[in-house]
């Protein structure tokens, strides 16, 4: 990709929209990175020579993959309302979440993951207990019973918020009412589960967050992470530029870990500058620089009273 | 080092000429025979042909050499010279639409010549505009489309126009001003019929190179989340002279380039009449046709012609002298 004019920087030529090119100059091509390493690391004189450009393109994708799973640092954040269904359904380039927080009355509130399950599928069941089936002899499913008593507000919840078994207080508005009872005066309060927010469970195979019923019409905030993919459009993968050479090193090690009678000190040097490269790179992301570290180390001389 | 007599004469626009004097003189010193015009036209093309396959062996013996640093640079490179014969053949053109995402291999009727490799395709990774001519004007410079919108859809001076004005060769027009959102001006005078479909594309956008896939891979391929074959990294397969396009979306006219190795043109030694029985060369016949091979390949084609012609008239002292010198062609490489 050619460099930039500063009018198409800042104002995309003047075609909309105008912010496409903002801190573009961060990040380098999925195709510049196959066409560079087919430039430069793939040819005669080369350890790589004779690949086919898909196989170039996987390794170059994997590496970016991981790179993103936890090298990026780059989190992307969703906002939705929780409606009756209580669920929140996975972003479409979901992998992995960060944190999910309720954002109410100015306030950022992480949730806590609940440890119980809080769905489950159910089957249809005839007197008995006997199954029923289809013609195709798949069974009949039903919404299960855990599902609509946490819809319907009746399932109780062993984290200290409103549907805790012992929050009996009408106007309860702020979910404290544990101050108000003896909760945990003779063994302790069970930190793990006292949290007055509510709580949710990951339905990874349905695709969907399940909140309890506490959520209802609140707006909820998704902090998670992608592949990078950008949903297929090969166009718009990218990646930081500080990791530019470690993808190519990726690609380099991927390729001859992969091909037959490469001798194994050339495999050990591939590996060794991939992992010192990806080394590099995630220190120099850190921005790990005096000023920042300043503010932390001014509060060691703090006198504790 | 070439060797004796064989280059004195050589010119390189006769030098077929020059080749067939050479052969006669060998030929008739010893009272071995004599070979038609119409022999050695054959025996030539054959030769030429022998000559050309070995270029891309020789390209890649030298590669082999590089890569066991048994090979020079600056005027030891070889390589070089290989790479600059086999461009002489280069070619690049757009491909016929066949249906679809379906295009025609190069042939002589789509692009002007067969071809022996096909070294690229590249594939406009976006089409401007396009659409079918209403209407003519403008001494038939005029592209007339009354349902376009030229302008809106961003046609500039410059942009390529792709249009199939004689079916099935596409001709690629340039355009030189818009007129309006109906009316662009292109470079040549061509458009003399309406309803002919068009397709315009910006140069820049032609930086998607296709890469070509066997039948065995291409299923799995497509069915992968992370090779599947898009515009931006696009793949064909061929088929007998069709070339299938992936991802099906690329279906315009114009919208595959190719760069290919033509084969050289037939040579045809051409004459006008008889004098004392022997024909008079000539080279302003319509048909005449000069060998495309360097000038420092005269002595293989002797040799090799040499070799046919011997095989023909049962000489088996020619076709041993021609191998002579085709060996050490050979070692001196």
């Amino acid at each position: 990709m050619a460099y930039l004019s500063q009018y198409q920087y800042y104002e995309n030529a003047g075609t909309a929209p105008t912010d496409k090119n903002w801190g573009s100059y961060q990040y380098v091509g999925l195709e510049d990175i196959v066409n560079n390493f087919q430039l430069m690391y793939s040819g005669n004189h080369s350890l790589v020579n004779n690949e086919e450009r898909f196989k170039i393109l996987f390794h170059a994708k994997r590496g970016i993959q991981e790179l993103n799973y936890d090298a990026f640092m780059e989190i992307k954040a969703l906002e939705l309302t929780v409606y009756d269904n209580l669920t929140f359904v996975l972003p479409s380039d979901y992998v992995n979440w960060i944190r999910i927080s309720l954002y109410k009355d100015g306030w950022l509130r992480p949730l806590n993951e609940n440890i119980q399950v809080n769905s489950a599928q159910s089957y249809l069941q005839g007197a008995g207990g006997t199954l029923t089936f289809n013609a195709d002899g798949t069974v009949i499913t039903n919404t299960s019973t855990l599902d609509t008593e946490r819809k319907n507000g009746q399932q109780n919840s062993i984290y200290l918020n409103q549907n805790n078994a012992v929050d009996q207080v009408e106007d309860d508005n702020a979910s404290d009412f544990y101050s108000d009872y003896s909760i945990g005066a003779r063994y302790g309060l069970n930190t793990e589960t006292a949290n007055v927010n509510p709580t949710f469970r990951i339905d990874k195979k349905a695709g969907v967050i399940n909140f309890d019923s506490t959520m209802l019409n609140e707006n909820c905030i998704l902090e998670y992470i992608s592949d990078g993919m950008e949903g297929g459009d090969d166009s718009q993968v990218s990646v930081n530029k500080l990791f530019e050479d470690y993808v190519y090193a990726y690609i380099e090690y991927a390729i001859l870990n992969s091909k037959f009678n490469v001798q194994e000190y050339i495999i050990n040097r591939a590996r060794k500058r991939k992992t010192a490269l990806l080394r590099n790179a995630k220190i120099r992301l850190s921005n790990i620089h005096p000023g920042r570290l300043l503010m932390n180390l001014r509060g060691q001389n703090k006198w504790i009273k | 080092m070439t060797s004796f007599f064989l280059l004195i004469f050589v010119k390189k626009k006769a030098m077929i000429n020059a080749v067939r004097n050479t052969i006669l003189a060998i030929l008739n010193k010893n009272n071995y025979g004599y070979i038609s015009p119409s022999d050695f036209n054959l025996f030539a093309k054959q030769a030429q042909l022998d000559i050309f396959d070995e270029y891309f062996i020789a390209y890649n013996n030298q590669i082999n050499k590089e890569n066991g640093r048994v090979s020079g640079t600056g005027y030891a490179d070889i390589k070089k010279g290989y790479e600059e014969v086999i461009d002489t053949f280069s070619v690049t053109s757009s491909l016929s639409q066949s249906a679809g995402n379906q295009y025609i291999v190069p042939t002589p009727a789509t692009t002007g010549s067969d071809y022996y490799l096909l070294n690229k395709l590249l594939i406009y990774s976006s089409i401007t505009s396009s659409g079918v001519t209403t209407a003519i004007g403008g001494g038939n410079t005029n592209l007339i489309d009354n349902t376009a919108t030229f302008q809106t859809d961003g046609v500039s001076a410059g942009d390529v126009v792709s249009v199939v004005l004689s079916n099935p060769v596409v001709a690629n027009l340039t355009v030189v001003s818009v007129t309006n959102q109906t009316t662009l001006v292109v470079n040549f005078a061509s458009l003399t019929t309406t309803s002919v479909p068009y397709t315009i594309y910006k140069k820049v956008n032609l930086k998607n190179e296709a890469e070509q896939v066997t039948h065995s891979k291409i299923t799995m391929l497509t069915k992968s989340m992370l090779t599947a074959p898009n515009i931006t990294f696009p793949a064909y397969t061929q088929e007998g002279g069709i070339l299938t396009l992936h991802p099906d979306s690329i279906s315009a006219i114009g919208r595959v380039v190719c760069q290919y190795i033509r084969y050289p043109k037939d040579p045809k030694w051409t004459y006008v009449s008889l004098t004392g029985g022997e024909p008079i060369f000539s080279q302003s016949q319509s048909d005449y046709q000069d060998f495309e091979l360097p000038p420092d390949d005269v002595n293989n084609l002797v040799a090799r012609i040499l070799q046919y012609a011997g095989m023909s008239i049962r000489e088996i002292a020619t076709v041993q002298f021609g191998q002579s010198i085709e060996q050490q062609e050979n070692q001196e490489q």
